[in-house]
């Protein structure tokens, strides 16, 4: 219950804000320029819709990702910089339960983020296979990802207690995740691509993505790389509890 | 004895911050810690609030163990700390609410409104915390500190940064609280001004050590304050 | 001696001939139909190409290829398939003596102009490649300017987060006095 007045706490100061809605307007225009783009330009239009359902879904998770990276690191981090953490550990209120009502709001972020898109999606997709299919698996896969990359950065911003230095490795984190989009195809098939595709869950998410939109497949196929995701998610939540656990002023 | 303190240690990356602390708190005190920078008071302060852990040593607040029972000592205790900062963004009102819906028993509107006219806010509650001067920072921080009703306050340097009146406003605020409600104040500085005005007990803390400690009236009557402090931490720097 | 001479001559010229038809009449042949098509941007068409074996031996690993030529004046170039064809390349494990196989080259147009498809097929136990002959492609522009009614989310998304942001600011200023 403690969490929940955390989160509210950190909706108002995070997502109600001037900044908050700036990122929100951003997102939407952004979107608003590929969906344009992909329905009109005379090259890009010609991509299978299910493609640009694919691409938007992507773009999307990577933001909601992102922006979650800040979340985490601002967390413990931002407030000790701000002085207002010791007053928050002073009070009853049992760390992780701060660290959860934090968790909160960052996926607070992802489900407007995800609302945003969703007219997007309906539009981009309306006209191609897998759409509502599609919306589903970016639902829960995001909400996963959001999960992780969040709770790994507020872990590490509750350890380096460095605001600048937890978000400069969270960053770094997801440009190494997100590097393997740029390998080529050929290095992507051969065994290693494969076995880096399956390890980063990021990419497994993408994979997940490209599977069930483009080419259709079912559930069976999206086993493997949704357990390893949900054995990351696991993880970051452990590594958070122990890095705070940690915490010390 | 509501804090009992035995032979604490905790140092940071090879530094002592305390050395084998030790010292008492009567029910009803107002208890001046004194010392000069860097000899440890905001680290006990620290521990003895339950936000860091020492090393060894004991620590009982009102019979609770704070390392083995810290959500029992965090219910009866609360603190300003030194560099103490505030969500602007809120208003004080929403800002004492915040802070009372992390209690089990959560104030009313009206009892944090109070809280407010009590530090002298009223008519400033709905007023966004930045557009506050740092004194009313403070008040509101004193606010903010005693809304769960502790039986003990801790104040880091609380007078720290303000100007002549903004201090004797803090000084006035602390004497009531005492005398009205009984709470327990150790508050640490390094200004002996605030010490002779407030304080019915000191403790001299140097090098992470107590050197020196006792009824202020009968310390006084072997010497001034200011030539015992020195005295106490001629090693040290104010 | 002359005589011997224009013999020998013969007899190297026969030679020659006979390796040179060798070479010229390859084992294999390539066509592609349709010969000629016109459609418009956006459109998937399909295009079907015949290998045949005209030797008495199975033809093995026989490796087929479509290619597309810009042809419009001005912007003469070969066309990297890329986003047109998922499948440009296919290998033919084998064909039998006289017999052929068929192979389809699904395409989705996607820009406008005048094109040449053909078809290659490498045989290695040839010397040469051998390609069908060009089927013409007439590509119409075709622009669409609200397609899936995106404009009145692309427009009114950004503006409808920008009014509720507003509305949000303007009570809690209200409130804040």
């Amino acid at each position: 219950m403690k969490s929940a007045y955390i989160m509210q706490k950190e909706i108002r100061e995070s997502i109600l804000t001037p900044k908050g809605f700036l990122w929100y307007i951003l997102t939407s225009i952004i979107l608003s320029v590929l969906s344009y783009l992909f329905l009109t330009n005379s090259e890009l239009s010609l991509l299978d819709q299910g493609e640009m359902l694919y691409l938007i879904m992507n773009f999307i998770t990577a933001l909601g990702v992102l922006i979650g990276l800040v979340f985490g690191a601002d967390a413990f981090a931002g407030e000790m910089e701000r002085g207002t953490l010791e007053a928050l550990l002073i009070s009853p209120v049992n760390k992780m339960e701060i660290a959860l009502g934090k968790l909160g709001a960052a996926l607070t972020n992802w489900g407007i983020i995800l609302a945003i898109s969703l007219p997007y999606l309906f539009v981009v997709g309306k006209r191609g296979q897998n759409l509502f299919i599609g919306i589903g698996y970016l639902a829960v896969l995001g909400t996963l990802l959001t999960i992780i990359f969040s709770a790994f950065s507020m872990g590490l911003s509750a350890r380096i207690k460095s605001m600048k230095n937890s978000l400069i490795i969270s960053f770094f984190l997801f440009l190494l995740v997100g590097s393997p989009i740029f390998l080529s195809t050929a290095l992507r098939m051969t065994w290693f691509g494969k076995f880096l595709d399956l390890i980063n869950p990021f990419a497994d998410a993408i994979n997940t993505f490209d599977s069930v939109v483009i080419d259709s497949q079912n559930f069976s196929y999206q086993a493997w790389r949704i357990a390893i995701i949900c054995g990351y998610t696991l993880l970051s939540l452990w590594f958070l509890k122990r890095s705070v656990s940690k915490l010390e002023m | 004895m509501i804090i009992n303190v035995e032979n604490l240690i905790k140092s940071y990356d090879g530094h002592t911050a305390l050395d084998g602390l030790s010292f008492s708190v009567e029910e009803g005190d107002i208890f001046g810690f004194l010392g000069p920078n860097g000899a440890g008071k905001t680290t006990t302060i620290r521990i003895l609030t339950a936000i860091i852990k020492a090393d060894s040593g004991n620590v009982l607040i009102n019979g609770h163990d704070v390392f083995k029972e810290p959500l029992a000592v965090k219910k009866i205790v609360n603190a300003l700390p030194e560099s103490n900062g505030y969500y602007e963004w809120m208003t004080a009102q929403e800002y004492l609410e915040f802070f009372s819906n992390l209690y089990d028993e959560k104030q009313s509107k009206q009892e944090s409104g109070k809280l407010l006219v009590d530090v002298g806010l009223s008519g400033k509650e709905n007023h966004l915390i930045r557009s506050y001067s740092r004194g009313m920072k403070q008040r509101l921080g004193i606010a903010r500190a005693l809304i769960n009703k502790p039986k003990l306050l801790f104040l880091d340097e609380p007078t720290n940064g303000l100007d002549p009146k903004g201090r004797r406003d803090i000084h006035d605020l602390l004497i009531t609280l005492s005398r009205k409600h009984g709470t327990t104040i150790l508050f640490s500085t390094h200004l002996l001004d605030d010490v002779e005005r407030l304080c019915n007990k000191i403790a001299i803390i140097n090098y992470g050590k107590i050197v020196r400690t006792g009824e202020l009236d009968k310390m006084k009557g072997q010497g001034t304050i200011e030539d015992m402090f020195f005295l106490s931490t001629k090693e040290g720097a104010l | 001696m002359k005589r011997a001479t224009v013999f020998l001559l013969m007899i190297l010229l026969a030679i020659a001939v006979s390796y040179t038809s060798a070479s010229a009449i390859s084992r294999i042949t390539v066509s592609i139909n349709p010969p000629s098509i016109q459609a418009n941007m956006g459109d998937k068409i399909i295009y079907a190409g015949t290998i045949t074996n005209n030797s008495d031996k199975a033809a093995d690993n026989v490796i087929a290829y479509i290619s597309l030529a810009n042809v419009t004046q001005g912007k003469e170039s070969p066309m990297d398939l890329e986003d047109w064809s998922a499948n440009k390349a296919i290998k033919v494990d084998t064909i039998p003596p006289h017999g052929t196989y068929e192979g389809k080259w699904p395409m989705r147009l996607i820009d406008s102009g005048s094109y040449v498809a053909y078809i290659t097929a490498v045989d290695k136990n040839d010397n040469a490649p051998i390609s069908s002959t060009l089927s013409h492609l007439e590509i119409q522009r075709v622009i669409r300017l609200n397609p899936n009614n995106v404009l009145p989310i692309a427009l009114g998304e950004p503006i409808l987060i920008g009014t509720v942001f507003l509305f949000i600011s303007i009570k809690r200023r209200r409130k804040n006095k």
